[in-house]
């Protein structure tokens, strides 16, 4: 399968800090790759990267085989985006702000009623787009942070943290919407709901003070790691302690 | 071009949702409404005296007082300059500063526009706004021109008028910029509207300040201050090289900001 997402030797030092160290990875089209670690283990510095919003120290990033570093417009017109504080207006209403955003990606005029109607469907959030996003509970801010991402429907996603802040309910609403995805988009999916990933993705990527400590399918880390029955938990957490 | 009109769109949507702009606007015509009624009552006032003594016998600087465009359009509008001085970091300091602060920046970074579209966009709705706050003052000489009157039977030469009201939006326009490119520079709005204030009053007195340098020093000053360069168009007099200066610093100042956005790339 063609990879849509190739990292090689990434590095990014932040003046004598090291935050993500010589990783190496890559995703295939249409995969859902969960991406692990704990508080200040570089996720979240690597997806800023991975976006074309932050330089790299050292290596290579590849999406949809345009170099980030040399080719960011092409990256960016085919990545949704969903950093960890959803980008809000917070004096826009929904409406306005999703068509702003719809119309810097590069939505067509004529698909923007379309296009907007699509995601605030897919998230949840049709019946307060005539709200002001100051007025939303955190719940809907999260979703309307989602449906930005999702807006022209970008080949690649990279959700950080997408289901903060959400009910149980929500969260299982999200959780299908990005398990919906799959196929026709490649997903980098961060969070600390172990169970999300468990029920989402195939593979994960866990990093651990910038280096990455695993890249492989949850089944087999369970294997290697004490048995069919480990939970991505336990797996989670024998590999961060031990590094 | 599209996305930097896209950019400013919400740029004046978001001002216009905020009470920044109406604090701005009324503050704007407050004043300059205060002065208007004073220049009005000593126009008013000289009138009279030449009515007794006749113009040969008044101060020559009383001179500007014989009509209403020198008498009170003209002063209205170097008045009105330095309160856009006050009025102007207000309005620029919000441009990038937050949306570094609310995270939103990051949006703008990471979405297919470019750091040059972003610059104008922003650009362009800061100077709708700033240009919406000056607009209003063209109330002014239209009041005058509705109930004033002079010898030659037209109240005001609108020519003048126009030109010192084109002039005092290039000089709204320049200080925007100028805000701009601070703004972009902190997260802090208020530290932004301090620097962009500290940068735009020294370089408006430069003229004054440099009266003691020697030669070629006090040229030089008088030159690059911004109340030198204001003063001719104000006037109504079609000043190319006043226009090439504030150009110039509008240029510059979008050029420095879209180094500042491009510099993001490699933080």
């Amino acid at each position: 399968m063609t990879a849509m997402i190739e990292v090689t030797g990434l590095g990014k030092r932040y003046r004598d800090r090291v935050a993500v160290e010589n990783l190496t990875f890559s995703v295939p089209e249409g995969e859902i790759l969960g991406f692990l670690g704990p508080n200040g283990a570089g996720k979240s510095t690597t997806m800023k990267i991975l976006t074309g919003y932050l330089p790299a120290t050292s290596g290579t990033v590849k999406v949809a085989g345009f170099d980030v570093f040399e080719e960011p417009y092409e990256v960016k017109r085919r990545i949704g985006y969903l950093p960890e504080t959803p980008p809000l207006y917070p004096e826009m209403t929904v409406r306005g702000y999703l068509k702003f955003v719809a119309s810097i990606k590069g939505v067509r005029r004529g698909q923007l009623t379309t296009e907007l109607e699509r995601v605030a469907h897919a998230t949840g959030v049709s019946e307060v787009l005539d709200r002001l996003i100051q007025n939303l509970s955190k719940g809907y801010r999260q979703r309307v942070g989602v449906a930005q991402a999702l807006l022209g429907n970008p080949p690649v996603l990279i959700l950080d943290e997408p289901t903060e802040g959400l009910d149980p309910s929500q969260r299982a609403e999200v959780r299908q919407l990005i398990k919906g995805l799959a196929g026709q988009h490649t997903v980098i999916l961060s969070t600390h709901i172990l169970s999300e990933v468990t029920m989402t993705c195939e593979r994960v990527l866990i990093l651990n003070q910038g280096r990455m400590v695993a890249f492989d399918e949850i089944r087999n880390l369970a294997h290697a790691l004490g048995g069919d029955q480990t939970s991505l938990e336990d797996i989670f957490l024998k590999l961060t302690a031990a590094a | 071009m599209r996305n930097a009109l896209a950019i400013a769109r919400k740029e004046l949507g978001i001002y216009f949702s905020t009470p920044w702009a109406y604090v701005v606007f009324t503050a704007m015509l407050g004043i300059s409404s205060f002065f208007f009624v004073n220049l009005l009552a000593t126009f008013k006032e000289v009138q009279g005296l030449a009515r007794v003594y006749g113009w040969a016998r008044l101060p020559p600087e009383y001179g500007l007082f014989k009509n209403l465009t020198d008498g009170i359009v003209v002063q209205l509008w170097d008045v009105i300059g330095v309160i856009t001085l006050f009025v102007a970091p207000f309005l620029s300091m919000r441009l990038f500063a937050e949306e570094k602060r609310n995270r939103t920046f990051e949006l703008l970074m990471t979405a297919p526009v470019r750091p040059w579209e972003i610059v104008l966009g922003k650009y362009l709705g800061g100077v709708g706004v700033i240009w919406a706050t000056l607009g209003l003052t063209i109330i002014f000489p239209i009041t005058l021109s509705l109930f004033g009157s002079s010898e030659s039977g037209t109240a005001l030469e609108w020519s003048t008028v126009a030109l010192g009201f084109g002039g005092l939006l290039l000089w709204g326009a320049t200080c925007l910029a100028v805000g701009m490119f601070v703004s972009a520079l902190t997260e802090s709005q208020m530290l932004a509207a301090f620097l962009t204030f500290a940068i735009l009053l020294p370089w408006m007195l430069l003229r004054g300040l440099a009266q003691s340098a020697e030669e070629p020093w006090r040229s030089i000053a008088n030159h690059l201050s911004f109340s030198s360069q204001l003063s001719t168009l104000s006037r109504g007099v079609l000043d190319l090289k006043a226009l090439v200066f504030f150009l110039s610093v509008i240029l510059f100042s979008l050029l420095l900001t879209h180094r500042t956005v491009e510099a993001q790339r490699w933080a």
